[in-house]
Protein backbone atom coordinates (compact mmCIF):
# COMPACT_ATOMS: atom_id res chain seq x y z
CA UNK A 1 0.00 0.00 0.00
CA UNK A 2 1.15 3.47 -0.81
CA UNK A 3 2.24 6.40 1.31
CA UNK A 4 0.16 9.43 2.32
CA UNK A 5 1.36 12.68 0.76
CA UNK A 6 0.57 16.14 1.94
CA UNK A 7 1.58 19.57 0.61
CA UNK A 8 0.89 22.64 2.73
CA UNK A 9 1.34 26.12 1.19
CA UNK A 10 4.25 24.83 -0.91
CA UNK A 11 5.87 27.47 -3.11
CA UNK A 12 8.98 27.64 -5.25
CA UNK A 13 10.85 30.72 -6.40
CA UNK A 14 13.93 30.43 -8.60
CA UNK A 15 16.60 33.08 -8.15
CA UNK A 16 16.47 36.17 -5.93
CA UNK A 17 15.84 39.88 -6.25
CA UNK A 18 14.18 41.47 -9.26
CA UNK A 19 15.11 38.54 -11.56
CA UNK A 20 13.42 35.99 -9.30
CA UNK A 21 10.85 33.74 -10.95
CA UNK A 22 7.88 32.67 -8.92
CA UNK A 23 7.38 29.20 -10.42
CA UNK A 24 4.93 27.41 -8.16
CA UNK A 25 2.39 27.91 -5.47
CA UNK A 26 1.33 28.33 -2.86
CA UNK A 27 -0.05 24.84 -3.41
CA UNK A 28 -2.04 22.67 -1.00
CA UNK A 29 -2.78 19.04 -1.70
CA UNK A 30 -3.45 15.84 0.18
CA UNK A 31 -3.04 12.49 -1.52
CA UNK A 32 -4.47 9.50 0.36
CA UNK A 33 -2.46 6.28 0.56
CA UNK A 34 -2.84 4.37 -2.69
CA UNK A 35 -4.22 7.36 -4.60
CA UNK A 36 -3.37 8.06 -8.21
CA UNK A 37 -3.11 11.82 -8.62
CA UNK A 38 -2.54 13.45 -11.98
CA UNK A 39 -1.16 16.95 -12.32
CA UNK A 40 -2.53 18.30 -15.58
CA UNK A 41 -1.55 21.58 -17.13
CA UNK A 42 0.23 23.26 -20.01
CA UNK A 43 4.03 23.36 -20.46
CA UNK A 44 5.91 25.46 -17.98
CA UNK A 45 3.18 25.47 -15.34
CA UNK A 46 5.45 24.05 -12.63
CA UNK A 47 4.15 20.47 -12.63
CA UNK A 48 7.64 19.01 -12.80
CA UNK A 49 8.94 21.37 -10.13
CA UNK A 50 6.12 20.28 -7.85
CA UNK A 51 7.06 16.65 -8.45
CA UNK A 52 10.76 17.25 -7.80
CA UNK A 53 9.87 18.94 -4.49
CA UNK A 54 7.81 15.92 -3.41
CA UNK A 55 10.81 13.71 -4.28
CA UNK A 56 13.01 15.90 -2.11
CA UNK A 57 15.22 16.66 -5.10
CA UNK A 58 14.36 20.36 -5.07
CA UNK A 59 13.75 22.21 -1.78
CA UNK A 60 10.56 24.28 -1.61
CA UNK A 61 11.03 28.01 -0.98
CA UNK A 62 8.08 27.99 1.40
CA UNK A 63 5.61 25.55 2.92
CA UNK A 64 5.96 21.93 3.96
CA UNK A 65 5.70 18.56 2.27
CA UNK A 66 5.16 15.39 4.28
CA UNK A 67 5.19 11.72 3.34
CA UNK A 68 3.35 9.61 5.91
CA UNK A 69 3.41 12.69 8.18
CA UNK A 70 7.20 12.83 7.97
CA UNK A 71 8.59 16.10 6.56
CA UNK A 72 10.60 15.84 3.33
CA UNK A 73 14.02 17.39 3.92
CA UNK A 74 16.19 15.67 1.32
CA UNK A 75 16.02 13.09 -1.50
CA UNK A 76 13.60 10.33 -0.52
CA UNK A 77 14.75 6.81 -1.25
CA UNK A 78 11.35 5.19 -0.71
CA UNK A 79 10.01 6.54 -4.00
CA UNK A 80 10.26 5.40 -7.60
CA UNK A 81 10.92 8.20 -10.02
CA UNK A 82 10.59 8.41 -13.77
CA UNK A 83 11.11 11.21 -16.26
CA UNK A 84 10.07 11.98 -19.82
CA UNK A 85 13.68 11.31 -20.87
CA UNK A 86 14.22 7.89 -19.37
CA UNK A 87 17.16 6.99 -17.17
CA UNK A 88 18.13 3.82 -19.03
CA UNK A 89 21.89 3.64 -19.59
CA UNK A 90 23.18 2.33 -22.95
CA UNK A 91 25.90 0.10 -21.48
CA UNK A 92 23.39 -2.14 -19.71
CA UNK A 93 20.69 -4.45 -21.01
CA UNK A 94 17.02 -4.04 -20.07
CA UNK A 95 17.51 -6.39 -17.14
CA UNK A 96 20.80 -4.72 -16.22
CA UNK A 97 19.08 -1.35 -16.19
CA UNK A 98 16.37 -2.63 -13.86
CA UNK A 99 19.09 -4.06 -11.63
CA UNK A 100 20.95 -0.72 -11.71
CA UNK A 101 18.28 0.83 -9.47
CA UNK A 102 18.77 -1.99 -6.95
CA UNK A 103 22.57 -1.86 -7.13
CA UNK A 104 22.57 1.91 -6.54
CA UNK A 105 20.55 1.22 -3.39
CA UNK A 106 23.02 -1.41 -2.27
CA UNK A 107 20.43 -4.17 -2.72
CA UNK A 108 21.29 -7.61 -4.11
CA UNK A 109 19.65 -7.98 -7.56
CA UNK A 110 19.54 -11.78 -7.12
CA UNK A 111 17.10 -11.35 -4.26
CA UNK A 112 14.80 -9.51 -6.67
CA UNK A 113 15.06 -11.96 -9.60
CA UNK A 114 11.41 -13.05 -9.32
CA UNK A 115 10.20 -9.47 -8.95
CA UNK A 116 12.14 -8.49 -12.10
CA UNK A 117 10.75 -11.49 -14.06
CA UNK A 118 7.26 -10.50 -12.97
CA UNK A 119 7.68 -6.86 -14.02
CA UNK A 120 9.16 -7.86 -17.39
CA UNK A 121 6.20 -10.15 -18.00
CA UNK A 122 3.62 -7.58 -16.96
CA UNK A 123 5.13 -4.88 -19.17
CA UNK A 124 5.35 -7.29 -22.14
CA UNK A 125 9.11 -7.16 -22.37
CA UNK A 126 9.63 -10.92 -22.29
CA UNK A 127 12.29 -11.84 -24.84
CA UNK A 128 13.83 -8.38 -24.73
CA UNK A 129 15.43 -8.47 -21.29
CA UNK A 130 18.91 -8.95 -22.75
CA UNK A 131 18.58 -6.20 -25.34
CA UNK A 132 20.15 -2.81 -24.88
CA UNK A 133 17.93 0.29 -24.78
CA UNK A 134 19.02 1.51 -28.24
CA UNK A 135 17.79 -1.77 -29.74
CA UNK A 136 14.24 -1.10 -28.49
CA UNK A 137 11.42 1.10 -29.75
CA UNK A 138 10.52 4.21 -27.79
CA UNK A 139 7.52 2.47 -26.25
CA UNK A 140 9.58 -0.51 -25.11
CA UNK A 141 12.19 1.81 -23.64
CA UNK A 142 9.53 3.50 -21.53
CA UNK A 143 8.19 0.09 -20.43
CA UNK A 144 11.70 -0.84 -19.35
CA UNK A 145 11.97 2.50 -17.56
CA UNK A 146 8.77 1.69 -15.62
CA UNK A 147 10.33 -1.57 -14.47
CA UNK A 148 13.50 0.28 -13.49
CA UNK A 149 11.57 2.88 -11.47
CA UNK A 150 9.33 0.37 -9.69
CA UNK A 151 11.61 -2.63 -9.09
CA UNK A 152 12.31 -1.83 -5.43
CA UNK A 153 8.54 -1.80 -4.71
CA UNK A 154 8.35 1.87 -3.73
CA UNK A 155 5.39 3.13 -1.71
CA UNK A 156 5.27 6.19 -3.92
CA UNK A 157 5.83 6.54 -7.65
CA UNK A 158 6.49 9.96 -9.17
CA UNK A 159 6.04 9.82 -12.93
CA UNK A 160 6.93 12.99 -14.85
CA UNK A 161 5.32 12.73 -18.30
CA UNK A 162 6.54 9.16 -18.76
CA UNK A 163 4.50 8.78 -21.97
CA UNK A 164 5.17 12.30 -23.25
CA UNK A 165 7.36 11.35 -26.19
CA UNK A 166 5.36 8.37 -27.43
CA UNK A 167 2.89 8.14 -30.27
CA UNK A 168 -0.84 8.01 -29.47
CA UNK A 169 -1.24 4.27 -30.08
CA UNK A 170 1.72 3.28 -27.95
CA UNK A 171 0.55 5.62 -25.18
CA UNK A 172 -2.82 3.95 -25.16
CA UNK A 173 -1.24 0.49 -24.83
CA UNK A 174 1.17 1.44 -22.07
CA UNK A 175 -1.55 3.26 -20.09
CA UNK A 176 -3.36 -0.06 -19.83
CA UNK A 177 -0.25 -1.80 -18.48
CA UNK A 178 0.41 1.04 -16.08
CA UNK A 179 -3.13 0.87 -14.73
CA UNK A 180 -2.92 -2.91 -14.29
CA UNK A 181 0.36 -2.53 -12.38
CA UNK A 182 -1.09 0.15 -10.13
CA UNK A 183 -4.27 -1.83 -9.44
CA UNK A 184 -2.30 -4.88 -8.24
CA UNK A 185 -0.02 -3.18 -5.71
CA UNK A 186 -1.70 0.23 -5.22
CA UNK A 187 1.31 2.49 -4.61
CA UNK A 188 0.59 6.20 -4.31
CA UNK A 189 1.22 7.74 -7.71
CA UNK A 190 1.82 11.33 -8.72
CA UNK A 191 1.53 11.49 -12.48
CA UNK A 192 2.41 14.53 -14.57
CA UNK A 193 0.77 14.82 -17.98
CA UNK A 194 -0.49 17.23 -20.64
CA UNK A 195 -3.28 14.90 -21.65
CA UNK A 196 -6.64 15.40 -19.94
CA UNK A 197 -7.96 12.12 -21.29
CA UNK A 198 -4.92 10.27 -19.96
CA UNK A 199 -5.37 11.87 -16.56
CA UNK A 200 -9.07 10.98 -16.36
CA UNK A 201 -8.43 7.39 -17.43
CA UNK A 202 -5.68 6.68 -14.90
CA UNK A 203 -6.46 8.78 -11.85
CA UNK A 204 -8.43 8.74 -8.66
CA UNK A 205 -7.88 12.51 -8.53
CA UNK A 206 -7.01 15.08 -11.18
CA UNK A 207 -5.37 18.37 -10.22
CA UNK A 208 -5.87 21.13 -12.72
CA UNK A 209 -2.76 23.35 -12.71
CA UNK A 210 -2.73 26.86 -14.19
CA UNK A 211 0.54 28.52 -15.11
CA UNK A 212 2.79 31.35 -13.89
CA UNK A 213 2.91 30.82 -11.03
CA UNK A 214 1.73 27.21 -11.08
CA UNK A 215 -1.34 26.86 -8.88
CA UNK A 216 -3.56 23.89 -8.18
CA UNK A 217 -6.70 25.49 -9.53
CA UNK A 218 -9.11 22.59 -9.00
CA UNK A 219 -8.94 19.15 -7.46
CA UNK A 220 -11.40 16.78 -9.10
CA UNK A 221 -12.13 13.27 -7.87
CA UNK A 222 -12.75 10.91 -10.76
CA UNK A 223 -15.57 8.59 -9.86
CA UNK A 224 -15.51 6.01 -12.65
CA UNK A 225 -15.36 2.21 -12.38
CA UNK A 226 -12.05 0.23 -12.51
CA UNK A 227 -10.40 -0.96 -14.61
CA UNK A 228 -10.95 1.91 -16.99
CA UNK A 229 -10.94 -0.09 -20.18
CA UNK A 230 -12.32 0.75 -23.61
CA UNK A 231 -15.91 0.34 -22.46
CA UNK A 232 -15.44 2.92 -19.69
CA UNK A 233 -13.63 5.30 -22.04
CA UNK A 234 -16.57 5.12 -24.46
CA UNK A 235 -19.07 5.88 -21.70
CA UNK A 236 -20.95 9.13 -21.37
CA UNK A 237 -19.59 9.77 -17.88
CA UNK A 238 -15.97 9.56 -19.10
CA UNK A 239 -16.63 12.01 -21.90
CA UNK A 240 -18.40 14.42 -19.54
CA UNK A 241 -15.49 14.30 -17.11
CA UNK A 242 -12.95 15.11 -19.85
CA UNK A 243 -15.18 17.91 -21.16
CA UNK A 244 -15.56 19.42 -17.67
CA UNK A 245 -11.78 19.70 -17.26
CA UNK A 246 -11.38 21.09 -20.76
CA UNK A 247 -13.90 23.81 -19.84
CA UNK A 248 -11.84 24.79 -16.79
CA UNK A 249 -8.71 25.27 -18.92
CA UNK A 250 -10.78 27.11 -21.49
CA UNK A 251 -12.04 29.51 -18.83
CA UNK A 252 -8.41 30.32 -17.93
CA UNK A 253 -7.54 30.95 -21.55
CA UNK A 254 -5.24 27.96 -21.73
CA UNK A 255 -7.26 25.84 -24.14
CA UNK B 1 28.63 -5.06 -34.74
CA UNK B 2 26.59 -6.97 -37.33
CA UNK B 3 29.47 -9.35 -38.16
CA UNK B 4 29.85 -10.59 -34.58
CA UNK B 5 27.90 -13.81 -35.07
CA UNK B 6 29.81 -14.89 -38.18
CA UNK B 7 33.10 -14.20 -36.38
CA UNK B 8 32.15 -16.63 -33.65
CA UNK B 9 31.85 -19.47 -36.15
CA UNK B 10 35.13 -18.72 -37.93
CA UNK B 11 38.04 -21.14 -37.37
CA UNK B 12 40.69 -20.23 -34.83
CA UNK B 13 44.25 -18.96 -35.25
CA UNK B 14 45.80 -18.01 -38.57
CA UNK B 15 42.67 -18.81 -40.56
CA UNK B 16 40.77 -16.42 -38.38
CA UNK B 17 43.28 -13.62 -38.89
CA UNK B 18 43.23 -14.33 -42.65
CA UNK B 19 39.45 -14.14 -42.51
CA UNK B 20 39.49 -10.77 -40.78
CA UNK B 21 42.07 -9.48 -43.29
CA UNK B 22 39.99 -10.78 -46.20
CA UNK B 23 36.89 -9.07 -44.83
CA UNK B 24 38.83 -5.84 -44.37
CA UNK B 25 40.08 -6.01 -47.96
CA UNK B 26 36.53 -6.79 -49.08
CA UNK B 27 35.26 -3.65 -47.37
CA UNK B 28 38.23 -1.42 -48.25
CA UNK B 29 39.41 -2.71 -51.63
CA UNK B 30 38.87 0.67 -53.24
CA UNK B 31 41.09 2.34 -50.67
CA UNK B 32 43.73 -0.41 -51.01
CA UNK B 33 43.70 0.01 -54.79
CA UNK B 34 44.03 3.79 -54.46
CA UNK B 35 46.85 3.46 -51.95
CA UNK B 36 48.80 0.95 -54.06
CA UNK B 37 48.30 3.12 -57.18
CA UNK B 38 49.80 6.09 -55.33
CA UNK B 39 52.99 4.13 -54.65
CA UNK B 40 53.12 2.76 -58.19
CA UNK B 41 52.75 6.31 -59.53
CA UNK B 42 55.50 7.45 -57.18
CA UNK B 43 57.80 4.60 -58.28
CA UNK B 44 57.24 5.23 -62.01
CA UNK B 45 57.01 9.01 -61.70
CA UNK B 46 60.49 9.41 -60.19
CA UNK B 47 62.04 7.71 -63.26
CA UNK B 48 59.64 9.28 -65.73
CA UNK B 49 60.26 12.88 -64.64
CA UNK B 50 63.94 12.17 -63.86
CA UNK B 51 63.70 13.43 -60.30
CA UNK B 52 67.19 13.45 -58.76
CA UNK B 53 67.44 10.78 -56.02
CA UNK B 54 68.78 13.30 -53.47
CA UNK B 55 65.43 15.14 -53.88
CA UNK B 56 62.92 12.25 -53.95
CA UNK B 57 63.92 8.57 -53.91
CA UNK B 58 61.75 5.76 -55.29
CA UNK B 59 59.76 3.64 -52.81
CA UNK B 60 61.80 0.60 -53.83
CA UNK B 61 65.02 2.48 -53.03
CA UNK B 62 63.59 3.52 -49.66
CA UNK B 63 62.80 -0.09 -48.79
CA UNK B 64 66.16 -1.35 -50.05
CA UNK B 65 68.32 1.24 -48.29
CA UNK B 66 66.16 1.22 -45.20
CA UNK B 67 66.50 -2.54 -44.95
CA UNK B 68 70.30 -2.16 -45.10
CA UNK B 69 70.13 0.06 -42.00
CA UNK B 70 67.31 -1.85 -40.31
CA UNK B 71 69.12 -2.52 -36.99
CA UNK B 72 69.60 1.15 -36.28
CA UNK B 73 66.11 2.01 -37.50
CA UNK B 74 64.44 -0.59 -35.29
CA UNK B 75 66.44 0.48 -32.24
CA UNK B 76 65.49 4.11 -32.84
CA UNK B 77 61.85 3.08 -33.34
CA UNK B 78 62.05 1.47 -29.93
CA UNK B 79 63.52 4.66 -28.41
CA UNK B 80 60.91 6.96 -29.95
CA UNK B 81 58.18 4.45 -29.16
CA UNK B 82 59.29 4.36 -25.52
CA UNK B 83 59.17 8.17 -25.26
CA UNK B 84 55.76 8.23 -26.92
CA UNK B 85 54.20 5.44 -24.87
CA UNK B 86 55.60 6.72 -21.56
CA UNK B 87 54.46 10.30 -22.22
CA UNK B 88 51.07 9.17 -23.46
CA UNK B 89 50.50 6.69 -20.64
CA UNK B 90 51.45 9.20 -17.96
CA UNK B 91 49.15 11.79 -19.60
CA UNK B 92 46.20 9.38 -19.42
CA UNK B 93 46.99 8.28 -15.86
CA UNK B 94 47.23 11.82 -14.47
CA UNK B 95 44.93 13.55 -16.98
CA UNK B 96 41.74 11.66 -16.20
CA UNK B 97 41.85 12.17 -12.39
CA UNK B 98 42.74 15.84 -13.00
CA UNK B 99 39.71 16.19 -15.27
CA UNK B 100 37.53 14.48 -12.69
CA UNK B 101 38.75 16.78 -9.91
CA UNK B 102 38.22 19.91 -12.01
CA UNK B 103 34.73 18.79 -13.08
CA UNK B 104 33.65 18.44 -9.45
CA UNK B 105 35.51 21.26 -7.70
CA UNK B 106 34.23 24.78 -8.21
CA UNK B 107 37.52 26.18 -6.86
CA UNK B 108 39.61 24.22 -9.37
CA UNK B 109 37.15 25.15 -12.10
CA UNK B 110 37.76 28.83 -11.42
CA UNK B 111 41.55 28.54 -11.06
CA UNK B 112 43.22 25.58 -12.78
CA UNK B 113 40.65 25.18 -15.56
CA UNK B 114 41.11 28.63 -17.17
CA UNK B 115 44.88 28.11 -16.86
CA UNK B 116 44.63 24.80 -18.71
CA UNK B 117 42.43 26.31 -21.41
CA UNK B 118 44.97 29.13 -21.88
CA UNK B 119 47.87 26.66 -22.08
CA UNK B 120 45.95 24.61 -24.65
CA UNK B 121 45.91 27.75 -26.81
CA UNK B 122 49.73 28.01 -26.65
CA UNK B 123 51.62 26.07 -29.33
CA UNK B 124 53.17 23.79 -26.73
CA UNK B 125 55.97 22.69 -29.01
CA UNK B 126 57.38 26.18 -28.45
CA UNK B 127 58.33 25.04 -24.95
CA UNK B 128 60.38 22.15 -26.30
CA UNK B 129 63.76 23.96 -26.57
CA UNK B 130 63.34 25.21 -22.98
CA UNK B 131 62.77 21.71 -21.62
CA UNK B 132 65.80 20.42 -23.53
CA UNK B 133 67.95 23.22 -22.10
CA UNK B 134 66.63 22.58 -18.57
CA UNK B 135 66.76 18.81 -18.58
CA UNK B 136 69.41 17.85 -21.12
CA UNK B 137 69.49 15.29 -23.92
CA UNK B 138 68.09 12.23 -22.16
CA UNK B 139 64.75 10.44 -22.16
CA UNK B 140 63.09 12.67 -19.54
CA UNK B 141 62.74 15.93 -21.56
CA UNK B 142 61.24 13.96 -24.48
CA UNK B 143 58.70 12.27 -22.24
CA UNK B 144 57.81 15.64 -20.73
CA UNK B 145 57.30 17.20 -24.17
CA UNK B 146 55.04 14.29 -25.17
CA UNK B 147 53.10 14.85 -21.93
CA UNK B 148 52.87 18.55 -22.75
CA UNK B 149 51.26 17.68 -26.08
CA UNK B 150 48.96 14.87 -24.78
CA UNK B 151 47.94 16.01 -21.32
CA UNK B 152 45.72 19.00 -22.14
CA UNK B 153 43.39 17.43 -24.70
CA UNK B 154 42.96 14.50 -22.31
CA UNK B 155 42.19 16.75 -19.32
CA UNK B 156 39.87 19.08 -21.20
CA UNK B 157 37.86 16.20 -22.64
CA UNK B 158 37.73 14.47 -19.24
CA UNK B 159 36.35 17.66 -17.66
CA UNK B 160 33.67 17.77 -20.33
CA UNK B 161 33.01 14.03 -19.89
CA UNK B 162 32.56 14.04 -16.12
CA UNK B 163 30.68 17.34 -16.10
CA UNK B 164 27.91 16.40 -18.51
CA UNK B 165 25.84 13.65 -16.91
CA UNK B 166 22.17 14.29 -17.77
CA UNK B 167 20.01 16.01 -15.18
CA UNK B 168 17.63 13.02 -15.19
CA UNK B 169 20.36 10.50 -14.40
CA UNK B 170 21.80 12.77 -11.71
CA UNK B 171 18.35 13.03 -10.06
CA UNK B 172 17.72 9.31 -10.46
CA UNK B 173 21.00 8.51 -8.70
CA UNK B 174 20.25 10.97 -5.89
CA UNK B 175 16.79 9.47 -5.40
CA UNK B 176 18.32 6.04 -4.80
CA UNK B 177 20.41 7.38 -1.92
CA UNK B 178 23.57 5.98 -3.54
CA UNK B 179 26.77 7.53 -2.19
CA UNK B 180 29.21 9.43 -4.43
CA UNK B 181 31.52 6.44 -4.94
CA UNK B 182 28.78 4.03 -5.99
CA UNK B 183 27.22 6.64 -8.29
CA UNK B 184 30.64 7.24 -9.82
CA UNK B 185 31.38 3.57 -10.41
CA UNK B 186 27.99 2.55 -11.75
CA UNK B 187 26.89 5.64 -13.67
CA UNK B 188 29.31 8.57 -13.92
CA UNK B 189 32.40 6.66 -15.04
CA UNK B 190 30.80 4.56 -17.80
CA UNK B 191 28.79 7.58 -18.97
CA UNK B 192 32.01 9.62 -19.22
CA UNK B 193 34.08 7.10 -21.20
CA UNK B 194 32.96 8.07 -24.74
CA UNK B 195 33.97 11.72 -24.29
CA UNK B 196 37.21 10.64 -22.56
CA UNK B 197 38.09 8.61 -25.64
CA UNK B 198 37.75 11.71 -27.82
CA UNK B 199 40.67 13.13 -25.83
CA UNK B 200 42.59 9.83 -25.81
CA UNK B 201 42.41 9.55 -29.60
CA UNK B 202 43.32 13.17 -30.25
CA UNK B 203 46.30 12.82 -27.93
CA UNK B 204 47.35 9.53 -29.57
CA UNK B 205 47.55 11.29 -32.95
CA UNK B 206 49.74 14.03 -31.51
CA UNK B 207 51.99 11.95 -29.25
CA UNK B 208 54.49 10.94 -31.96
CA UNK B 209 54.59 14.55 -33.19
CA UNK B 210 55.74 15.62 -29.72
CA UNK B 211 58.40 12.91 -29.51
CA UNK B 212 59.76 13.63 -33.01
CA UNK B 213 60.06 17.37 -32.50
CA UNK B 214 61.68 16.87 -29.11
CA UNK B 215 64.28 14.68 -30.82
CA UNK B 216 64.79 17.25 -33.58
CA UNK B 217 65.72 19.84 -30.98
CA UNK B 218 68.19 17.90 -28.99
CA UNK B 219 68.99 14.21 -28.85
CA UNK B 220 71.48 11.56 -29.87
CA UNK B 221 69.04 8.78 -30.68
CA UNK B 222 65.48 8.12 -31.87
CA UNK B 223 63.74 8.41 -35.23
CA UNK B 224 63.52 12.22 -35.06
CA UNK B 225 67.28 12.39 -34.51
CA UNK B 226 67.81 9.87 -37.32
CA UNK B 227 65.66 11.79 -39.85
CA UNK B 228 67.52 15.01 -39.09
CA UNK B 229 70.97 13.45 -39.43
CA UNK B 230 70.30 11.51 -42.65
CA UNK B 231 68.61 14.55 -44.24
CA UNK B 232 71.73 16.55 -43.44
CA UNK B 233 73.76 13.82 -45.19
CA UNK B 234 71.63 14.13 -48.34
CA UNK B 235 70.00 10.74 -47.77
CA UNK B 236 66.24 11.37 -48.26
CA UNK B 237 65.81 7.61 -48.85
CA UNK B 238 66.74 6.92 -45.23
CA UNK B 239 64.69 9.91 -44.03
CA UNK B 240 61.65 8.39 -45.72
CA UNK B 241 62.40 5.02 -44.12
CA UNK B 242 62.36 6.80 -40.75
CA UNK B 243 59.12 8.59 -41.62
CA UNK B 244 57.48 5.27 -42.55
CA UNK B 245 58.44 3.78 -39.19
CA UNK B 246 57.19 6.88 -37.36
CA UNK B 247 53.89 6.58 -39.20
CA UNK B 248 53.71 2.91 -38.27
CA UNK B 249 54.38 3.85 -34.64
CA UNK B 250 51.61 6.46 -34.65
CA UNK B 251 49.19 4.08 -36.35
CA UNK B 252 49.94 1.35 -33.81
CA UNK B 253 49.26 3.66 -30.87
CA UNK B 254 46.06 4.96 -32.45
CA UNK B 255 45.00 1.41 -33.32
CA UNK B 256 45.52 0.24 -29.73
CA UNK B 257 43.46 3.16 -28.39
CA UNK B 258 40.70 2.40 -30.90
CA UNK B 259 40.80 -1.26 -29.86
CA UNK B 260 40.47 -0.26 -26.21
CA UNK B 261 37.54 1.95 -27.17
CA UNK B 262 35.80 -0.97 -28.90
CA UNK B 263 36.32 -3.20 -25.89
CA UNK B 264 35.29 -0.64 -23.27
CA UNK B 265 32.37 1.12 -24.94
CA UNK B 266 30.94 -1.29 -27.55
CA UNK B 267 27.55 0.21 -26.72
CA UNK B 268 28.42 3.73 -27.83
CA UNK B 269 26.97 5.04 -31.07
CA UNK B 270 30.37 5.97 -32.50
CA UNK B 271 31.55 2.36 -32.10
CA UNK B 272 28.24 0.71 -33.13
CA UNK B 273 28.13 2.59 -36.44
CA UNK B 274 31.46 1.16 -37.63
Amino acid sequence: MGARLSLRAVAKTFGTGPSAVHAVGPADLTVPAGGFVSLVGPSGCGKSTLMLMIAGLEPPSAGEITVNDEPVTGPRTDIGIMFQDNTLVPWRTVRGNIELNLELRGLDPRAYADRIDDLIRKTHLTGFEHRRPYELSGGMQQRAAFCQALVHEPQTALLDEPLGKLDAMTRELIRGDLQALWLTSRPTVVFVTHSIEEAVQLSTTVCVITPRPGRIERVIDIDLPWPRDRAVKRSRAFGDQVAEIQEIFHAYGVL
Amino acid sequence: MPTASSEGEAPRGLNRIAGIAARWVGKSWLFVLFFVSLFVFWEIGVDLFEVPRYILPKPSTIVEKGWADIDRLLYYTYITGLETVLGYGISVIIGVPFGLAIAFSSILRRTVYPLFVSIEMVPKIAFAPLFISWLGFGLLPKVIIVILVCFFPIVLNAILAFGSLSEELTRFCRSTGANAWRTFLKVRLPAALPQCFVGFKYAAINATVGATIAEFIGSDQGLGFYIQIVTGNMRPDLAFAGIFLLTLLGLTLFGLVTLAERLLIPWHISVRRR
